[in-house]
């Protein structure tokens, strides 16, 4: 009962904040940005015949209070609207975009997560050795280092310079797409039976998923690091180490739970940040992602389309907030009992 | 747990080598691995640009979509070359009128669309009345036609609304592409008064062609691939590339990166430094040439706005001290000055301005005698927009360091576009700035909107009233559908307006182009970007 409780609770919260985005984004669209006259041009802006029909045909006629109201009622029954930049349906294009930002995320915070901790750990083992500090110089190289720039250079080196790595795209120009199932290359290429095309899907991944990771690598192995060293130092450690357990079964067992808590949110609020879409990748890797269309919606000031990527945003940060909800509570059994 | 990190961690590093492995062949060179796909040794990758929306040619009006309508559909008329006048494409014969209000136009026998539909008139009169009634972006394109008579299957009229010297370029243009009307319908395309509204083929239209071109639409995904594939139906002799893979690739040194790899073979987007990185090597060919799209400064001729800038006397004197080969050497190689408001390569352009026109002595006596000895200050917005790959803003540099030579002192205030720039540009209440014009169809009638009275000419308060004379030259030169005339008449309004007016064009901006030499035939085209009907495998 109090499970059900929580979960109602969640959606609960989950509905009201969408509202509250979708208002807020309406309000701020609205106010920043004109998408007559982003869309026409200026010789169709000069036709007042041309910009009656545009408005017309998007509603942007209307008051603003009934463009609400229209708006929000479509919502209600699950319609995104019309985009006011491509003339389709909002929910289609993010139906498009989105599955190749979840699979890029996906093996971004994937790599982000099993290098940071791995680092993490290993770095706090050797606290201080030269091990720590190489660790800890590439944890701050790759907070610091902004994500266009190491694109730039991972595609410039990795895939033009010493071929290691295929280039842009998400297949290569041998393969035709997968049929839609999922919309992700990889897993669509192996339903339709094709491990050649799926490794080649694959490939294209590892390269962005490389420059996406780093960000949220860096803040992994700091906080695994800074955690680690928290638990290795309190009493109950202290007391296992006494009874003679090893170093590395000190961890496993006894250490590394506790201090991987904080990094559960590490990782889901990178999770988070990588399916927002990150334009500027996306658009070195020729990705086609939530990041370009978001980008290119707000540059035409296509409202509709902006507020589904908002809601979309939204949506992913309360999934992924109650999925570390649920593994805090898996991996201490303190907050279960909470 | 250490050891399942470490297995986890080894496998994925053996899936990722594979991978690698996998995805490091050579797509347009090596085999094919997959039947469903084209002998990659006849396929041809190209990578241009994104920001364009739609293949429907109704709406089609960015610079890059044109690429793909010409392959796909064909029009009345069409540019086969970059210099010169539109020659019959799906046309016969045409004539104009004696009052030329009318347009005869005779199409030729046998063409069939994809669909194995013949073409007739009625193809035709509903392609471009439905584009009339869209009431999108490239509706204007005939706004000088009134209506369209079909007395038979193989005659269409064009009744004008006024007598039209660009009309044939107008018929040229993407969005007035002649679309299979039959199929079209059925997938609710009209060509009614309401099509603004009513109409509802642009989704299938965005994703299928119904032209009768060399090649069809098979696949479309925005900002990702664009693949076009013979048409088995083709009705004229096709080239011998099988299919056409079209990356969107926003940057340009990804396409650089890409055509040096051998994984695309035509880069639409170079730029001057990407250019640079090519240079020299046996297997990539290199163009660079001027695009029709041109930055110019605007000297509001209202004094309220323009200040001492609205003095003809010192507009002159701008005009002597803008060192044009500084401005070519900042938009980089293929850059090249026009002699007045008229791109060089437009049917009629005098060519360039001379480079030694330059001569900052006579503009400072300009500036005295005007009574600015002493030279004065002037703000000049700058908006956030490039041209071509060029900011304004690093033209506006440009400018403010020339005029600093005859003591004017230019202030650059960057004003956004959207952030009241755009507003203030068309309203005619910016006073001096730099800004550029791209071509909105490949006509030197376009350049007819910088004159007194035209649409760019009135942002300047160059309005016909107070200059009657070159106001006049808008409507001869639209008049004159006789060709000799009409080149006449536009050397005469260039020669008018070389030392006159509110504008200044400082720059036609290049275009850079890198192609795999296993191609024949690539070129850059101003209506096309490239004329995929052209291109053939060596």
């Amino acid at each position: 009962m109090e499970k059900l409780q929580f979960v109602g609770r969640r959606i609960l919260y989950l509905i009201v904040m969408m509202l509250g985005v979708a208002t807020l984004v309406f309000l701020l669209s609205k106010m920043i940005g004109d998408p007559i006259s982003a869309n026409l041009s200026q010789r169709a802006l000069s036709d007042p015949q041309i910009v009656e029909a545009y408005k017309a045909k998007y509603g942007l006629d209307e008051p603003l209070g009934t463009q609400y109201y229209l708006y929000m009622k479509n919502l209600l029954h699950l319609d995104l609207g019309t985009s006011v930049r491509t003339n389709t349906p909002v929910l289609g294009e993010l139906k498009r975009c989105f599955p190749a930002t979840v699979e890029l995320a996906f093996t971004a915070i994937l790599f982000a997560s099993l290098f940071g901790i791995l680092f993490g750990i290993i770095s706090a083992r050797r606290r201080n050795s030269l091990t720590d500090q190489c660790v800890r110089a590439i944890s701050v190289t790759g907070v610091s280092v902004p994500g266009f720039w190491l694109a730039l250079l991972a595609l410039y080196f990795l895939y033009y310079k010493h071929a290691i790595f295929p280039g842009p795209g998400r297949l290569s120009n041998q393969f035709l797409a997968p049929r839609h199932v999922t919309g992700m290359f990889v897993l669509d290429s192996l339903l339709e039976g094709n491990v050649d095309k799926a490794l080649n899907a694959f490939g294209h991944l590892l390269l962005p998923g490389l420059v996406l990771a780093a960000f949220t690598m860096g803040l992994i192995t700091r906080t695994t690091r800074s955690n680690l060293l928290d638990v290795m130092g309190t009493d109950y450690v202290r007391t296992a180490r006494a009874k003679g357990l090893s170093e590395g079964a000190l961890i496993r067992k006894h250490a590394i739970g506790n201090a991987i808590i904080p990094v559960l949110t590490v990782i889901g609020l990178g999770l988070g940040n990588m399916l927002g879409g990150m334009v500027l990748v996306e658009t070195i890797f020729n990705w086609p992602g939530v990041g370009q269309y978001a980008y290119q919606s707000v540059m035409s000031a296509d409202f509709p389309a902006i507020i589904g990527v908002s809601l979309l945003i939204a949506l992913n940060y309360m999934v992924i907030n109650t999925v570390v909800d649920i593994l805090y509570g898996i991996i201490d059994p303190r907050v279960r009992c909470q | 747990m250490k050891k399942a990190l470490a297995l986890l961690l080894v496998l994925l590093l053996a899936l990722a080598l594979v991978a690698c492995g996998s995805s490091s062949q050579a797509p347009a060179s090596s085999g094919d691995s997959e039947a469903d796909a084209a002998p990659a040794n006849t396929t041809v990758v190209v990578a241009f640009g994104g920001g364009f929306d739609t293949l429907d040619p109704g709406y089609t009006y960015e610079r890059n979509p044109p690429m793909v309508i010409n392959a796909c559909y064909e029009n009345l008329f069409k540019f086969y070359s970059n210099e010169g006048a539109p020659e019959p494409c799906l046309v016969d014969t045409y004539e104009f009128s004696e009052d030329n209000m009318k347009l005869t136009l005779t199409l030729k026998d046998g063409i069939t669309f994809a669909s194995g539909n013949p073409m007739t008139s009625e193809d035709v009169r509903f392609s471009l009345m439905r584009v009339k009634n869209l009431k999108g972006n490239p509706s204007f394109i005939c706004d000088t036609i009134a209506s369209i008579d079909t007395p038979d299957e193989k005659t269409v009229v064009l009744n004008l609304t006024q007598p039209d010297s660009a009309i044939l370029s107008k018929l040229t243009y993407a969005s007035c592409a002649v679309l299979d009307s039959v199929l079209a319908k059925e997938h609710g395309a009209t060509d009614a008064e309401d099509a603004a509204t009513a109409d509802t083929a642009q989704a299938y239209l965005n994703n299928n062609s119904l032209g009768s071109g060399m090649y069809i639409l098979t696949s479309y995904v925005p900002d990702s691939e664009i693949v076009l594939e013979k048409n088995p139906n083709y009705w004229g002799t096709p080239t011998n590339v099988d299919k056409y893979i079209i990356q969107i690739q926003p940057d340009s040194n990804t396409q650089m990166m890409t055509l040096k790899t051998g994984d695309i073979d035509i880069a639409c987007n170079m730029s001057d430094d990407t250019m640079a990185e090519l240079a020299g090597l046996d297997n990539i060919a290199l163009l660079s040439s001027a695009s029709k799209t041109v930055g110019f400064i605007m000297m509001n001729l209202d004094e309220q706005y323009g200040g001492p800038v609205s003095d003809p006397l010192v507009q002159q004197a701008i005009r002597k001290a803008v060192d044009y080969a500084g401005v070519q050497t900042i938009c980089g190689e293929g850059t090249s000055t026009p002699y007045s408001l008229l791109q060089t390569g437009f049917m009629g352009a005098k060519g360039e301005r001379p480079v030694d026109y330059t001569d900052v002595e006579a503009a400072k006596a300009l500036m005295a005698e005007a009574g600015y000895p002493d030279g004065f200050s002037i703000d000049m917005p700058v908006c956030d927009l490039d041209m071509e790959g060029i900011l304004l803003t690093d033209l506006a540099q440009k400018v403010k360091s020339d005029l600093a030579q005859i003591n004017i002192d230019v202030n650059i205030v960057p004003y956004p576009w959207a952030a009241g720039y755009g507003d203030e540009y068309r309203n005619g209440t910016l006073g001096f700035t730099v800004m550029y014009w791209a071509t909105d169809y490949t006509d030197p009638n376009v350049q007819l909107e910088f004159l007194a009275g035209g649409i760019v000419g009135l942002r300047a308060q160059w309005t016909a009233e107070n200059d009657p004379e070159i106001a006049a030259y808008y409507q001869k030169i639209t008049n004159a559908t006789d060709n000799a005339e009409r080149t006449a008449l536009l050397e005469e309004m260039q020669e008018k307006t070389y030392e006159h007016g509110p504008f200044l064009m400082i720059a036609q901006a290049p275009v850079h182009l890198g192609y795999n030499t296993r191609l024949d035939g690539v070129a850059f085209s101003d209506p096309y970007v490239v004329d995929l009907t052209q291109v053939n495998l060596k």
